[in-house]
């Protein structure tokens, strides 16, 4: 007998339990019973509708995650929303309602827009250097070679590592007298550096610090992703006489975009919040030098205790990097699926 | 193709030159945490003077209550870690097998929630904390950050997900099983690769959290991340302790990841099929 799948229903419809008097059956033949498997006794509320089950089971698998995440997430953000449009601070623990005065404010802070200047920096240098050193790294590991075992773990060793403890080992290794950094520059004969002293060189050291850690996650997803490549297009390539280099650029590159890319914009979201790398190496100096999005909000909302500017600001912020994000992902997926996603 | 000798010579000492450059940090904090406590500003000239004074101090030191932070954050990081997986895994799924709009509105929203810097919901959430009664409790810490991996993994379930055939699943709805049956008797183990990868990397960076867990607990509940930063005295960095407990925060990961590495390797091979 030919099965046609458009044919095949799971459950029965409603007009037959109607029929059969809306009762669960013990009796019946075994095809009717095990048609009826997943409707348990007393689900007459879905029957009535006329639906078949199967219809809302995907409301039923997302039901706890969105429930989860609007009670951690979405509540805290309208809640957020709530104080930023309230003036809410330690002077003043009665809030009293001042609709948009804590976004002028923090619009017309001129920290606001170098945090925001120092966050897309940090973001652009960190995460293509970690792309461009993770694919490197991918490539190299991607071939046979001895001690792989331990060279694997060694490369992850990064990731496993909390940001703040990163964060002080680098603060460590540069610092100015003690650090072995220095310390190695004297020896070799150059002039000690005073790393977070200036702008650039600490700048530049919280760059290093997120590259040293990130690195491997990009390496871990690259390596992952070069192996399962089709090898088909390759061989033929290489039989049709292409060099290693053409080969890269024109087959394997386009290959990894969709998860080059997805990484990378991940990763962004992630660099956009950084936070205890630069606080525990700098907190935002020399000066405000380093002053990042995290840290300025964390100094906004904590520090001066001002709990509804500092939600102002991290508003702004997210909605900044919503923005940003769903256009990103426009644009990928227009190149990845030829269409929009949404 | 094969590959020349010389070309080989040089990508293996490439190879093991970036594995000594990601040590060198480590490295250098773990032989900090094995120097006597004043020695800790000649790291490098003491020659071969080590000591675990400094682990034992941090070990001992009453404020911090290392031992407790150490249960504390392994705790709190597998429950968590559980917890969220759990219910993260329908989602991941949900996304997985359906084209629907339901299904892309949901992407959408979870890509929305990674994009949002934490910081964002965090402080909201910790003045709504105090409100609900959920501030400085176990079951606030473990909630907020179950909560709060939810998108993460979603969005790697739906990868592994998708890397599942759905011939057999059809098969046994066919069969009769329920929806829910055959998710959980036949996509979820086949998924399982997958979803161990996901929870040791989710659990490693429960053990690593610091931002929630600053904004929604208090001394009373010591976890490893915040007593890293309780050694920044007034009388300065105790570096030798701070070394000393960094270390001991990377042991278990360590463990972990060397347990676990093929695990981790496989399932995030099935990533990139998002």
């Amino acid at each position: 007998m030919k099965i046609n799948p458009d044919q095949v229903r799971y459950t029965p419809e409603a007009s037959e339990l109607e029929a059969s008097g809306d009762r669960p059956r013990s009796a019946g033949n075994d095809s009717e019973r095990v048609l009826r498997g997943s409707l348990a006794h007393g689900h007459s509320w879905w029957r009535r509708i006329g639906r078949r089950s199967g219809a809302l089971f995907p409301y039923e698998l997302i039901l706890l995650p969105a429930l989860a995440m609007f009670v951690f997430q979405g509540l805290p953000v309208i809640h957020g929303i709530l104080i930023s449009l309230q003036d809410f601070s330690i002077w003043n623990p009665e809030p009293t309602f001042v609709g948009l005065w804590n976004y002028s404010r923090v619009l017309s802070n001129p920290l606001f827009y170098l945090a925001l200047e120092n966050t897309g920096l940090f973001l652009l240098l960190a995460v293509s250097l970690e792309l461009i050193l993770g694919l490197c790294i991918a490539l190299l590991i991607s071939k046979p070679y001895p001690g792989e075992r331990v060279v694997r773990i060694l490369l992850l060793f990064p990731l496993l590592v909390a940001p703040v403890v990163a964060g002080l080992m680098f603060y460590w290794m540069f610092n100015a007298e003690f650090g072995f950094i220095n310390k190695v520059l004297g020896l070799l004969g150059f002039p000690t550096v005073l790393w977070f002293n200036r702008p650039w060189t600490a700048f530049l050291i919280i760059v290093l610090a997120d590259v040293w850690t990130w690195t491997p996650w990009f390496t871990l997803l690259l390596y992952s992703a070069l192996q399962t490549l089709p090898p088909e297009p390759v061989e033929a390539a290489h039989l049709d006489g292409a060099n290693a280099w053409q080969i890269f650029r024109n087959i394997t590159l386009p290959l990894l975009f969709p998860v080059a890319s997805f990484t990378v914009l991940i990763r962004s979201f992630d660099a956009f919040r950084v936070f205890d790398v630069v606080w525990t190496m700098t907190a935002g100096g020399p000066g405000n030098a380093t002053e990042v999005f995290g840290t300025f909000v964390y100094r906004i909302g904590l520090l001066t205790v001002n709990y509804s500017e500092g939600a102002a600001a991290a508003m702004i912020g997210a909605l900044i990097i919503m923005v940003v994000g769903v256009v990103v992902y426009g644009t990928i997926s227009r190149i990845v699926w030829g269409r929009t996603a949404a | 193709m094969r590959e020349r000798h010389g070309a080989r010579i040089l990508r293996i000492s490439m190879i093991y030159l970036v594995a000594f450059g990601f040590l060198v940090p480590v490295l250098y904090l773990t032989l900090t945490a094995f120097r006597r406590p004043q020695a800790v500003f000649y790291v490098l000239e003491a020659g071969l003077e080590f000591s675990i004074r400094n682990f034992t101090d941090a070990l001992n030191w009453r404020g911090v209550r290392i031992k407790e932070a150490f249960v504390n954050s392994a705790l709190i990081a597998t429950v968590s870690t559980l917890l969220s997986l759990v219910v993260t895994l329908p989602s991941g799924y949900m996304l997985a097998r359906y084209r629907t709009r339901l299904a892309r509105t949901w992407f959408f929203i979870i890509y929305l929630v990674r994009a949002v810097p934490y910081v964002s919901w965090v402080l909201p959430l910790f003045l709504l904390a105090q409100k609900l009664g959920l501030y400085d409790t176990y079951f606030g810490i473990i909630a907020a950050q179950a909560a709060f991996h939810v998108a993460f993994y979603s969005w790697i379930l739906k990868g592994f997900f998708e890397g599942v055939p759905h011939e057999v699943e059809e098969a046994a709805l066919l069969d009769g099983c329920s929806r829910w049956g055959a998710f959980f008797r036949i996509a979820v183990p086949l998924a399982m690769p997958g979803v161990v990868a996901a929870g040791i990397l989710g659990w490693i960076w429960g053990w690593n959290e610091l931002l929630i867990a600053l904004f929604l607990t208090t001394e009373s509940i010591p976890m490893f991340a915040k007593t890293v930063s309780a050694f920044i005295t007034e009388m300065g960095v105790e570096w030798g302790r701070m070394a000393a407990t960094g270390v001991m925060a990377t042991v278990p990961a360590v463990i972990v990841t060397a347990l676990c590495y093929r695990y981790i390797v496989a399932g995030l091979g099935g990533i990139h099929k998002t």
